[in-house]
């Protein structure tokens, strides 16, 4: 479960999030859209440990993540819009490297490596050095990463980018599988199709405020556009046709 | 903080699971790394040794002369008390320097690195990151220091007939000695970003504005005194008095320079403790730094990540504008490829910063040489300082061009979807990375060598001289720089220090210390002995030089003329290199 209360975050002048106030239950797959530089990526970091709120606290599975970022982070798998890889690694001991300081043991590390590898289609090129791997080759590296612990809660940034038509359908199938078996997934992404398809619930970040909040129907419902895909409302939505304020509360 | 008995936290790994893993992967990319180079490029590894042992054995030849003269000429008493003097003040200065530099790679390690935000987001301790990145710092710092400083230091052991275990301890000596200014430069760095991040740029220059100040006055007070006195007993004695800061027992340098000493004078125990007082004190530094960054690297990497708006905006800047207006003469085309690498390299202090330290000390040098007053002892002297001089500022020059310009074009490697689709020519941006090596080069050079000049009273004709020479080697040594740099890419490395620390940059610096060799034997080694007989007429060459006497001025005219040329050749014959192999290179 992941919950962010009333959290506010600012660069300087700039009021990067204000007063975010969300929780994502466990079993939803929850996807945060918005234009650029409207706040996706600072609460995402926010989450995932590497920014502190200015107010407010996030909590991962209950966690702190600010007073707590090491026992928070065990409960997370991310996956980063920016891809860091040891390029001087093969694939097989990266994995290796994420599963030890995950405390997993020996056993269990190569039965994870090999379910990942698998599920990734990894297998053929897991022992070569990831300088040697394609765009698409390091982001499923990327993912096997992320999943290798088990995470309570996966947070994925932009997980598309990069990715081949059939890498795609793993990885769509594979984040809704995992909401479906009771994780936490949040994803952000500007590929609205993939949100449309996938997801639960949606909430769209605008200069930091979450403008909208529910799912794709009552999204629908309140901007009075039954049928409309979801490209078209977002549009609408983030363009100032709609009043600040339209929200649709969870139920 | 998290209570003891939780699962989660029991579940995950121990410090020592944790320093196990980080150390089993970092065997793994070194053992990458070389079966790379032994498969791939063997060739490469093997000039790099050889090139790096012969620079080793050239500095260790200068140092063990040096010993020997000292020892031949200076009586036992002074003479020891001399070599202590050294040795203080060099380490002394150096430690400094090391508290210095590794505040700054730290600084581009743990708060700028991708790596880190990958660290950072596992559920790994915050002090193990922070030593990962430490070890790294103290081993980038003890390579250069012991590269250096070895040296000097088998030198003297061979000079002074020292014990075998003199040599065995030098290593345990030299590297406990950096893990404690390492310590201290990370721990100042952790409460610069904790304490200041909003202005932590202004504090580490206000910093080492002070320490620069301390240091400028410190050099002023020590050479300056009645020029009457140079070179005689009491001079050596107000010297020795004056550096007595040096010599401080509470000064890590202060212990090293003991601990080599005592352990040369065969007194091995008196060693033994100095060693065991290091190592004592770097685990202590050590295990304080840590302690720190338990406590306040988190909060500090995440208040820099933080820091954006005002701070992060830029400005187009007199200073651009200025050097686009003075650049009028240059294609369009090439200026504005030459202004956008000044402002990518002037926005990244990281990159420049040493480079400015070590620019500022010569300066501080330079500005110390004038007490000295050479011209009422020994007239002969300014010509072999003013000489000496001008071969280290051409050296210094021939590093900025390794580190800086060598990896230029390697580093457009990544980003050459955009210049590549330019309506431009390949070679404009080369001849774009010359002009602004040029640019940066010709200006620090000729004012160093007019402050080294001015300050020693040289005479107008080696001044000219100089200012001639160093002319040529900025061109010579922005040719090879860039032209090396394009023949030799590395464009699938991002850090510039690590493209430079290459094949391509260690063959780049071996031709440019060969190239300024060459136009110091050329002009300014004849222009010298020329002007030496100006100065004092009775001089004369001495020993096996005597019959060189008689082509003093034949050799100064034929080789001012053959500098001309060779200076062009040393500009476009790398450039032509570099410039074919650029053109043909595929990006991928």
């Amino acid at each position: 479960m992941i919950e962010f209360d009333n959290v506010v975050r600012r660069y300087g002048r700039t009021l990067a999030v204000d007063g975010l106030k969300l929780t994502i239950p466990r079993g939803e797959l929850f996807a945060l859209l918005g234009p650029n530089g409207a706040g996706k990526t600072t609460t995402i970091r926010m989450l995932v440990g590497l920014l502190r709120p200015d107010a407010g606290q996030v909590r991962v599975c209950g966690i702190d993540c600010t007073k707590n970022p090491r026992e928070a982070s065990s409960h997370l798998g991310y996956v980063p819009d920016e891809q860091f890889l040891y390029d001087k690694l093969s694939g097989r001991e990266l994995l290796e490297f994420s599963g030890e300081m995950h405390g997993l043991n020996a056993a269990a590390l190569r039965d994870r490596i090999e379910r990942e590898s698998n599920r990734f289609e990894l297998t053929g090129f897991l022992d070569r050095l990831i300088e040697t791997y394609s765009h698409g080759m390091r982001q499923r590296l990327i993912f096997a990463t992320a999943m290798l612990h088990d995470p309570d809660v996966l947070v994925v940034d932009e997980p598309m980018v990069g990715l081949d038509p059939r890498s795609a359908r793993v990885v769509k199938d594979l984040l809704r599988a995992e909401a479906d078996a009771g994780k936490t997934v949040l994803m952000s992404t500007h590929t609205l199709a993939v949100a449309e398809e996938i997801s639960n619930r949606i909430g769209i970040l605008h200069h930091g405020k979450l403008d909208f909040l529910g799912t794709l129907d009552e999204l629908r419902h309140t901007l009075a556009a039954p049928e409309k895909a979801l490209e078209h409302l977002f549009l609408e939505m983030t363009n100032g046709h709609v009043a600040n304020g339209v929200k649709v509360q969870p139920s | 903080m998290i209570s003891v008995g939780n699962p989660i936290v029991e579940r995950l790994p121990s410090p020592e699971a944790e320093s196990r893993g980080f150390h089993r992967m970092e065997r793994r990319m070194l053992r990458a790394q070389v079966a790379q180079a032994i498969s791939s490029s063997r060739l490469r590894g093997s000039l790099i040794a050889i090139l790096s042992l012969l620079l080793w054995l050239g500095l260790f030849q200068i140092v063990y002369e040096g010993f020997v003269f000292m020892r031949a000429t200076l009586p036992e008493p002074i003479h020891e008390q001399v070599v202590k003097a050294i040795f203080n003040a060099f380490f002394f200065f150096l430690f400094g320097m090391l508290v210095f530099s590794s505040c700054v790679i730290m600084y581009g390690s743990l708060f700028r690195h991708a790596e880190i935000a990958f660290l950072l987001t596992m559920p790994i301790r915050a002090e193990r990151v922070f030593l990962h990145k430490y070890r790294h710092a103290v081993l980038l710092s003890s390579w250069g220091f012991v590269l250096l400083g070895s040296p000097m230091l088998v030198a003297y052991g061979i000079v002074a007939r020292v014990s075998w275990y003199y040599f065995a301890l030098l290593l345990p000596m030299l590297i406990s000695f950096v893990f404690i200014p390492a310590g201290i430069g990370a721990i100042l760095l952790l409460l610069v970003m904790r304490l200041f991040p909003r202005n932590r740029t202004h504090v580490m220059v206000a910093g080492g504005a002070l320490v620069l100040a301390f240091a400028l006055w410190y050099f002023w007070s020590l050479f300056t005194q009645r020029e009457s006195d140079l070179l005689t007993p009491r001079w050596f004695q107000d010297m020795l008095g004056r550096l007595q800061l040096t010599e401080q027992k509470p000064l890590p340098s202060w212990w090293l320079s003991s601990a080599l000493l005592e352990t040369a004078s065969h007194a091995w125990a008196e060693g033994m403790l100095f060693l065991a007082l290091l190592v004592a004190n770097a685990l202590f530094v050590r295990e304080v730094a840590a302690g720190f960054a338990a406590r306040i690297y988190r909060t500090a990497y995440c208040r820099a990540a933080g820091i954006g708006g005002a701070a992060g905006r830029v400005w187009m800047g007199g200073f651009d504008q200025l050097l686009s207006r003075s650049l009028g003469f240059l294609d369009p085309q090439v200026r504005l490829v030459l202004l956008k690498d000044v402002r990518v390299f002037r926005r990244d202090p990281v990159q420049w910063v040493q480079f400015v330290i070590l620019f500022l000390l010569l300066v501080l040098y330079f500005i110390n040489v004038h007490p000295f007053g050479y011209t009422v002892h020994v007239a002969q002297w300014i010509s072999i300082v003013s000489f000496m001089n001008f071969s280290v500022v051409g050296l210094l020059m021939s590093t900025f061009t390794t580190r800086f310009v060598f990896p230029l074009v390697s580093l457009e490697g990544r980003r050459f979807w955009l210049l590549g689709l330019l309506p431009l020519k390949r070679s404009s941006i080369l001849w774009a990375k010359f002009c602004f090596s040029m640019t940066a080069l010709a200006l620090p050079c000729s004012v160093l060598i007019f402050l080294s000049d001015w300050m020693l009273g040289v005479p107008g004709l080696l001044a000219g001289q100089h200012q001639w020479t160093s002319m040529l080697l900025c061109l010579g040594l922005s040719g090879i720089g860039v032209g090396l740099g394009a023949r030799f890419p590395n464009v699938r490395e991002q850090s510039p220090s690590r493209i430079a620390a290459g094949f391509g940059g260690t063959l780049n610096l071996v031709v440019s210390t060969i190239y300024i060799i060459a136009m110091l034997v050329l002009t300014t080694l004849p222009c010298h002995l020329y002007v030496a007989r100006l100065i004092e007429p009775g001089f004369s060459l001495s020993g096996e030089f005597a019959r060189f006497q008689m082509m003093i001025q034949p050799w100064l005219i034929a080789g001012t003329i053959a500098s001309l040329f060779v200076g062009i050749f040393a500009m476009l014959f790398p450039m032509w290199l570099g410039i074919k192999t650029f053109s043909a290179q595929e990006f991928h």
